[in-house]
Order: C-alpha cells, then sequence, then structure tokens
C-alpha cells in the first residue's frame, strides 16, 4: 500500500471519530493519532468529566486495538498494573496473569495518584515495551501506547510526576470544553460510552502498524526543516526564563511528530508548518523553567519562541 | 466611521492644488491642461474607485514629454521646461492609482511646485502657501502611517478628531524649534560649542610691530586670516599689503601714525577682489598689493597705500576691493624723504660701515638698491624659523655673524641698510602667498603666511616692492611651486569652502547680497559652458552614481538578488495580501498557514505544488514552475 492508502485508512479513523462519536476533539484525536503513529505516548492534563477516557475507549474500539485500564491510587502497586504469576493448582505450576499493561492501548487513569515506585515501573514499561515479572521478561503488543491523564487542580494526595518522567510522553496536552453548540449538543443526546461498546472498527492493527511504518520511512524531512527544529531547541536553550531546554530526545521526538502530521495532512513531506503545529504539544512540558518563573505558561512562552524564528520558506 | 483611503486622497489633492495655484499663472498652456486634466481625472476615479490605467503605463507615457522638456532645457530658457515637466509629473501622479508611495510622491512633487513658483514671484502670499501646506503634509504624513499599516482601515470619528489633532500639532510644536533654528542659530557670531573657551584674540601671525630676535624660534599656525574671492592669480603676485611700518625705534619697526602725504597713483589693470577676514584683533584691511579702493563704509585708507578700520574686526564682514599687482607704485609729485631716511642714533658701526660702501659705490638710488641686493644674494643668507639671533644687538647678529632669520629679519636688516644708504624706505606687513580654493573660488591665507617686505622708493619711478626674503640661498626651497597638494589639503579646502559659504550666506546674511548671488547665478548660468561643464562633471558624476548604485545592490541585495522561488514567493505574497485580504507575516508563517488562512483552494494548491518541492530539497521542474506562473496571473480572486 502506498502513502495515499495509509493516509486514507487513518484520516477516515479520525472523521468517523469526530463525526460519529466525539464533537469538538479534532485536536486531541489528532494529537492520539500523532502518538499511535509515532508509537509514543500521551498524557492528557485536565478536570474530569472532559472526556479523557471516552476518548482513549473510542480509539481503541475504531481501530480494534485491545484496551486496558489502570485506576491509580496511592496504595497501587506496580504488579497490580504488570500482572503476576498465580499458582494453578490444577496444572502443579505458577501461571503468569498479565496486567492490564498488556494491551494495544492503555489508559492510566490520574497518574500522578499512583506512589513513584509505580509510576517509575510503569513509565520504565512505557520505555522498554517489556516486564520482567520473576525473572521472566515478557514484551508488551504492538502497538503500545499509553493513554496517561492527570488532574492538574487537585493535588492533595499526589505524587507530580518529575520532569524526567514527563519527557518520556510524546505529547502532554489539555482537552477544553467543546464549543458551546457542540457541547448542548452532546447534553442533549447524553453519553456515548454505550455506543462505543458496539463499534464496529473500521481499521486493523496490521493497518496501524503499516501506517506507522509508512511515517517512519516514507516521510521525507528535509535539512531546512531539520535546521528549523535546531533553531527552535537552540533558542529554548538560551532563554533566559527557561532553566533547562529541549533535550536531543525532545528533539528527535518533535521531528518524529511532525512527520505523522505530514502524515495526517497526507503529505510525504514535512513542512515547517507541521513542527510549528505541534512543538507546543510535544515540548511545553518538557521545559524545566527557572525556579522564580514556575507560574509561567510554558505553552504560551513556546509560542512566543517561534514567533520569532523565521520558517524556512525558500 | 471614515476610511483612511478616501481621506489621504482628498489630502492629497488638497496638497497638490497648494502646489498647482500659485505656479498656475506662469505655465504653459499644456502643463497647464494637463494640471487640471490630471486632477479632475483623480478625482473623478476616485469617486467611481476604478483605476482603468496602470501607473506603469502612465510612467512609460510621460517619459516622452520628459524627453520633450529635456531638449527644450537651454541656456535662454533655463526654468520653463523643467517646471513644465514637473506639473505633468504631477499631473501624471494625481490621475494614476494611489498608493502610499505615490501620495509621497505628489506630496513631494507639489513642495516643488510650490518652490519653482518662487522663481517667477516671490509675494508674501506664498508663505501662507507654503505653511498651509505644511500642515497638510504633516497631517497626510501621519494618516499614511496607517493606511501603510492597513489600506482599508477606517477610523471612527473621535478616533479621527486625536489623530488629526496630532498631526496638526506636530508643524505647531515644531515652530518654536524652526524659529531658533532658522532666524537665530545661524546668525549668531559667537561659536555656540565653545562658547565658554573661545577668547577673543586669535594667535595672531600678523602684528602691529616689527621686532625681530625677541625669541629664537617661532612657531607656525594654520589658523585662518582672510579669505579672499577672486580668480586664480600668479603665485609669485601674492602680497597682501596690510600695513606700513614706517619708523624705525630702536632696533623695531613701527607705524608712525602721521604718514606724510603723498599721491599714489594706481595705473594698470585692477584686480577685484571680496575679503573675508576672520574676526579677530587686528583693524588692517588686507588686499593684494596694492590696493586701490577699498568698498567698506568706514574704512579709511592711508597715502602710504593702506586701509584701516576705525575698530577691531571682531564682527564677521566682507568687501570688496581692487588692487595693481604690477609691484611697483608712482607718485605724483615728490615724497618726503627725510621722513623716509629717519633712523635712530644707536646703529651698529658695522651696520654704518656696510651702508656708507654701498652709498659711495652707487652713484644713484637704483644702483645702489642693486648693490644691496647683491650683497644680500651673495652674503649666503639663510632662511629659518629657528636658531634666530636674540636680543638687542640681533640684527648685527643676522647680518654678520649668523646669517639666518625669517622675514622680519630680511626686511627689517635691508630697510635700515637702505635708509642708512640713502634710500628712502619702508617695511610693508601683510601674508604672502595663499591656498587656491577651485571649488569656492578664493584664496586661503592663514596665518603662518604673515610675511614682511620692503618698499624702495626710486626717483622717477615710485615706491618699488622688494622682497629681501627672497634674496636668501634657500628662498627657492621656502617658496617654490612646487608645493604638491596632499589629499588631505584638498579635504581640508573642500571642508573651508563650505564653512565659507555658510558664512557669507548664512552669517553675514543680507538681503542685497542674495539678490546679488541669485542675479550673478543667473548670469553664470547663460554663460554656462556646457561641453566643459559636463566634461568637468563627468567623473563626480559617475563617481556618484558608481556609489549610489553599490549602495543600492549593498541594500537591496536579498531583493535584488533574489532567487526565482523567492521572486514567486514574493508574488504570491503580494497576491494573497491583495485578492484575499489577508494580511501575510512571511517569516514568521508558513506556507499552508497562509494557504489555510485563506480558505483558497488555488492558495492551497500554489503552497502545495511550491513546498513540495522546496521541503523535498529538490528544484521546481518548468511543469511545475509553469503551473506556478499560471496560477500567479489568474490570481487568488474567487469569482462568486
Amino acid at each position: 500500500m502506498a502513502l495515499p492508502d495509509h493516509n486514507r485508512t487513518i484520516t477516515t479513523i479520525l472523521d468517523t471519530l469526530s463525526r460519529d462519536y466525539l464533537h469538538g476533539k479534532e485536536e486531541v484525536l489528532r494529537l492520539s493519532m500523532v502518538a499511535l503513529l509515532t508509537g509514543g505516548h500521551i498524557l492528557i492534563e485536565d478536570l474530569p468529566g472532559l472526556g479523557k477516557t471516552t476518548i482513549a475507549l473510542a480509539l481503541a474500539g475504531i481501530t480494534g486495538l485491545s484496551f486496558g485500564r489502570v485506576q491509580c491510587t496511592s496504595d497501587l502497586l506496580p504488579s497490580d498494573i504488570t500482572g503476576l504469576s498465580v499458582f494453578n493448582r490444577e496444572e502443579g505450576h505458577f501461571a503468569f496473569l498479565p496486567g492490564p499493561i498488556f494491551n494495544n492501548i492503555v489508559l492510566l487513569d490520574e497518574i500522578n495518584r499512583a506512589m513513584p515506585r509505580t509510576q517509575s515501573a510503569m513509565l520504565e514499561a512505557m520505555e522498554e515495551r517489556r516486564v520482567t515479572v520473576e525473572g521472566t521478561t515478557h514484551h508488551l503488543p504492538d502497538p503500545f501506547m499509553v493513554f496517561a491523564t492527570q488532574n492538574p487542580s487537585d493535588q492533595s494526595g499526589t505524587f507530580p510526576l518529575p520532569e524526567s518522567q514527563l519527557d518520556r510522553f510524546l505529547i502532554c496536552t489539555g482537552i477544553g470544553y467543546p464549543p458551546e453548540h457542540l457541547e448542548k449538543g452532546i447534553i442533549a443526546g447524553g453519553g456515548i460510552r454505550e455506543r462505543i461498546g458496539g463499534m464496529t472498527p473500521v481499521a486493523s492493527t496490521a493497518d496501524i502498524l503499516a501506517a506507522r511504518r509508512c511515517v517512519e520511512t516514507d516521510i521525507y524531512l528535509s535539512d531546512k526543516v531539520v535546521d528549523y527544529i535546531y533553531a527552535l531547541v537552540a533558542a529554548t536553550r538560551s532563554h533566559g526564563m527557561i532553566q533547562t531546554g529541549l533535550s536531543t530526545r525532545a528533539a528527535i521526538s518533535l521531528a518524529l511528530a511532525a512527520r505523522a502530521a505530514a502524515f495526517l495532512e497526507g503529505r510525504d513531506y514535512v513542512a515547517p508548518d507541521d513542527v510549528k503545529g505541534i512543538a507546543v504539544p510535544v515540548c511545553a512540558h518538557r521545559l524545566v523553567m527557572r525556579p522564580d518563573q514556575e507560574t509561567v505558561d510554558r505553552g504560551e512562552l513556546l509560542r512566543a519562541l517561534i514567533a520569532d524564528i523565521a520558517l524556512p520558506l525558500a | 466611521m471614515v476610511a483612511i483611503s478616501s481621506l489621504t486622497a482628498v489630502l492629497s489633492y488638497a496638497i497638490a492644488l497648494c502646489g498647482i495655484v500659485p505656479l498656475f499663472p506662469w505655465l504653459a498652456a499644456t502643463p497647464r491642461m494637463a494640471l487640471a486634466a490630471g486632477l479632475l481625472a483623480g478625482i473623478w476615479q476616485e469617486r467611481r474607485g476604478v483605476w482603468p490605467l496602470k501607473n506603469w503605463q502612465f510612467n512609460l507615457a510621460v517619459l516622452p514629454v520628459f524627453l520633450y522638456y529635456a531638449f527644450q532645457f537651454s541656456r535662454a530658457n533655463p526654468v520653463q521646461p523643467v517646471v513644465s515637466a514637473l506639473a505633468i509629473m504631477l499631473a501624471v501622479r494625481l490621475c494614476g492609482e494611489k498608493s502610499v508611495r505615490h501620495h509621497l510622491q505628489i506630496a513631494a512633487l507639489s513642495l516643488f511646485c510650490l518652490a519653482s513658483s518662487s522663481l517667477f514671484d516671490l509675494s508674501p502670499i506664498f508663505l501662507l502657501y507654503l505653511t498651509l501646506m505644511l500642515l497638510l503634509v504633516a497631517v497626510s504624513l501621519v494618516l499614511l502611517t496607517f493606511h501603510a499599516q492597513d489600506s482599508r482601515m477606517a477610523l471612527s470619528r473621535p478616533h479621527l478628531r486625536k489623530v488629526l489633532a496630532v498631526g496638526v500639532l506636530m508643524p505647531l510644536a515644531s515652530l518654536p524649534l524652526l524659529l531658533l533654528f532658522f532666524p537665530i542659530l545661524p546668525r549668531t557670531q559667537i561659536p555656540l560649542w565653545n562658547i565658554m573657551a573661545a577668547p577673543a584674540a586669535r594667535p595672531s601671525g600678523f602684528s602691529d610691530k616689527v621686532e625681530p630676535g625677541t625669541s629664537a624660534t617661532v612657531a607656525e599656525s594654520r589658523t585662518i586670516a582672510f579669505r579672499a574671492e577672486m580668480p586664480r592669480q600668479p603665485q609669485q603676485q601674492l602680497y597682501w599689503r596690510g600695513t606700513v611700518f614706517n619708523r624705525m625705534e630702536g632696533h623695531r619697526w613701527v607705524r608712525d601714525a602721521t604718514v606724510p602725504s603723498e599721491h599714489l597713483l594706481y595705473k594698470g589693470a585692477r584686480i577685484a577682489q571680496t575679503v573675508y577676514p576672520e574676526p579677530g584683533p587686528s583693524r588692517a584691511l588686507f588686499s593684494l598689493d596694492a590696493p586701490a579702493i577699498i568698498a567698506l563704509p568706514r574704512a579709511r585708507g592711508a597715502s602710504d597705500g593702506t586701509f584701516e578700520y576705525p575698530v577691531p574686526l571682531t564682527r564677521r564682514l566682507g568687501y570688496r576691493t581692487e588692487s595693481i599687482t604690477s609691484g611697483i607704485l608712482p607718485t605724483a609729485g615728490g615724497i618726503n624723504r627725510f621722513f623716509y631716511l629717519r633712523l635712530p642714533t644707536d646703529i651698529p658701526e658695522r651696520v654704518k660701515q656696510l651702508a656708507g660702501d654701498i652709498r659711495r659705490r652707487g652713484t644713484d638710488d637704483a644702483r645702489r638698491l642693486e648693490l644691496l641686493e647683491q650683497h644680500f644674494r651673495n652674503g649666503n643668507y639663510r632662511y629659518s624659523m629657528r636658531d634666530l639671533p636674540t636680543g638687542e644687538h640681533a640684527l648685527e647678529q643676522f647680518l654678520f655673524v649668523k646669517k639666518q632669520g625669517h622675514c622680519e629679519f630680511f626686511a627689517s636688516a635691508f630697510a635700515l641698510l637702505l635708509r642708512a644708504a640713502g634710500v628712502p624706505a619702508r617695511l610693508v606687513g601683510g601674508y604672502l602667498g595663499g591656498d587656491y580654493n577651485d571649488l569656492g573660488g578664493y584664496y586661503l591665507v592663514s596665518d603662518d603666511m604673515a610675511h614682511v617686505w620692503v618698499e624702495a622708493y626710486l626717483e622717477g619711478r615710485g615706491w618699488l616692492r622688494v622682497d629681501p626674503s627672497s634674496f636668501a640661498s634657500n628662498a627657492g626651497a621656502v617658496w617654490g611651486d612646487g608645493k604638491q597638494r596632499s589629499p588631505a589639503m584638498k579635504l581640508r579646502l573642500f571642508l573651508d569652502s563650505l564653512d565659507h559659504t555658510w558664512n557669507r550666506t548664512i552669517v553675514t546674511y543680507d538681503f542685497e547680497q542674495q539678490v546679488e548671488i541669485a542675479r550673478s547665478a543667473g548670469k553664470r548660468l547663460q554663460k554656462f559652458e556646457m561641453g566643459k561643464a559636463a566634461r568637468a562633471a563627468l567623473p563626480y558624476l559617475l563617481l556618484s552614481m558608481v556609489l549610489a548604485f553599490a549602495l543600492i545592490v549593498i541594500v537591496r541585495r536579498p531583493w535584488l538578488f533574489a532567487s526565482r522561488n523567492e521572486r514567486l514567493l514574493r508574488r504570491f505574497y503580494r497576491l494573497v495580501e491583495r485578492d484575499c485580504g489577508v494580511r501575510v507575516q512571511p517569516g514568521s508563517q508558513g506556507l499552508f498557514e497562509t494557504a489555510g488562512q485563506t480558505g483558497n483552494a488555488r492558495v492551497r494548491e500554489f503552497a502545495a505544488i511550491y513546498a513540495g518541492a522546496v521541503y523535498r530539497d529538490r528544484k521546481l521542474t518548468p511543469q511545475e514552475v509553469a503551473r506556478l506562473h499560471r496560477i500567479l496571473e489568474e490570481g487568488f480572486v474567487t469569482r462568486t
């Protein structure tokens, strides 16, 4: 299959979702798809009740991928996620019971409520894509995507993710309230959880994997755009309000996400617009501000930085 | 709401009227008609909002007209063609579509028109038009800045009132400054920069007595003494007469104010000069040796050919003078020989012996002068500013021992010997030489050129100018003509001519002089030799053109040497702004972003084709270039 076909499959998924199920969530859906296409993970920071879980569920439902959910609490143990070995009395040996992490799409709800030990186990699994339990290594399924959420306003009894772990999420974004007319429609129509359960997939796991390969290999990244990405990264490193600028991993992630964005636009090359359009969700959460500038909105700061960098146009 | 564009248009027409009305009576029929037609056509098209003819078509059409007037231009008729061309250019601008640039051009052309009307007639109403125009231009400039930002901008009435108030206030606020800068500042005699430090007296190279032997060395200063406007003269004739020292007191020469009366005859060609002395404590009025007339009220002439001002020349002024440079001043009737032979009693014995020797050997005064000249020429005297004889017997030392000194030694000793030998003689103080400034047409004379020479009276011939310093064995080296003008000197002369022009036209401004300058400029224009002037000006013209071109290239390099892609992109942005009404910020906006903003399928197509090549690091194929050009030619106007 060539690029246009892959692109059609993926855009069908997005169109179906936003037309029939998730109104007013186009941007989050697009970012989730970018994460899925690049093998990255997404962290959604927003208030409860805005459809975080629904989005993850719908994405799993329409792609036919398996879905697992972990509700994080302070007494959640690593084994609650990874699974554990249970003695099978009838067969007389220990059998491994895989935890919810052994799914294609895993929703980690309120990840900042889990204690650091559990968080780090989860994040290690996210990075390594395998879990070692009692000496046996179990590979996680492919594709594998973590859909983590955290509630920024309710801070009591939470363990905020350290910067180094935030860096493992390809994308960090909010959802926001839907526009007025859409929200009225949602209120009138009621929840859609039930309908999501009866969703028919429009794509298969193989389609997703093929599209991901296509993003990796078929999207051309020009040196001009690389220069632009570098200029952006360098600008964050020399900015007065930022303590630690973007890492090389961040730059790699940005390039990868830009490829996926270009793919979603149906192009086989990355334009600076793609980088510009995806830079804030990919990079803002990785900036470490100076102690006295903690309250500054990192997204706004990054947008201002980007506005000052000239796009390569000729 | 009031649209800025219509307001600026109205203002432009008003500004144009301010320029046209005063000039109109003086114009020929064709430019008159052109102006009227242009103005009416402009207003009519403005009302309809349709501009069928493009500005470049107008520009092309006006080119032959321009050439026609260029050929009409002649010495006899220098003004009318220029003014006509100006008027037609203004007419063309008025009837074309107007961008910000064109509004500015209209303002500039109108100002020129108004200015040129003053060539025909200068009446007080000119000032009225000028004031009105400046007010309108100020308001128009303020509005044009808005117009440049967004041509479709409209202002509500309160906002508009504020903007207009600012526009009117600007010229009004500048009025006190204008008063300060124009009528007051340039007319002051006081140097504003060092008002505290400037002493009234300048170190003078020229003094009221000649007293050799007061110091062993003489420092030279290049302070300007005066400037003299005149045609170039042979360098050896540049003796500037200032004063005459006619009495020897002890070992110094002074001026006895009671000059014996004699009648000098000025025969021969007179050289006219205008001399501008630098303010200083001196009262002597300088002029080429010897001045027949100095035309300056209150200037007093003495019978020995010198002129004086009653008070020191502390103000800047200029005077006209006429001189005879033959070097000999005949007298009608005799002179007071006794007065010019008087000597102090204590003349050294050796001097007396030398003078007596000359008196015995020479049969008449002319012969004695010759003998004394021979004595100086053969005596191996050297001209020097250093290691000078000093003290009471400085002159004796100079004559017989050291044999080196500066002009005061030479002249004092020479005159002393002449008188002792029975030849009437006097010292003349002034300046020798001068740097001719070709640009300003004047001699620049500085204090280091101060000089003293001798006049000897020969019966039947008159006062003969003798410069004993020229008898020095090294005179050729000191006053040789081989002085090369270094670039620094040329630059100095150039700057000095600017200074001089400023002084004479602004500081010593007087209306009659201005009229005179204008008249002489007219005369000069009539005498203008086209070919010669063109040849002379050509190198400068070429140089400045090359410089201007280089400057343009440097400044607009990215614009001039844009790649094909950049040119395409520039055109694309222009069209997007024009057709889609979207303001594009090329540096901070991607192509697809722009395309998304316009929501125009054709813009999107352009972006896709262009970006497809650029961001895939390949060149646009000829087909793609053709397609892009076609898109651009068709424009992005959506027909609904």
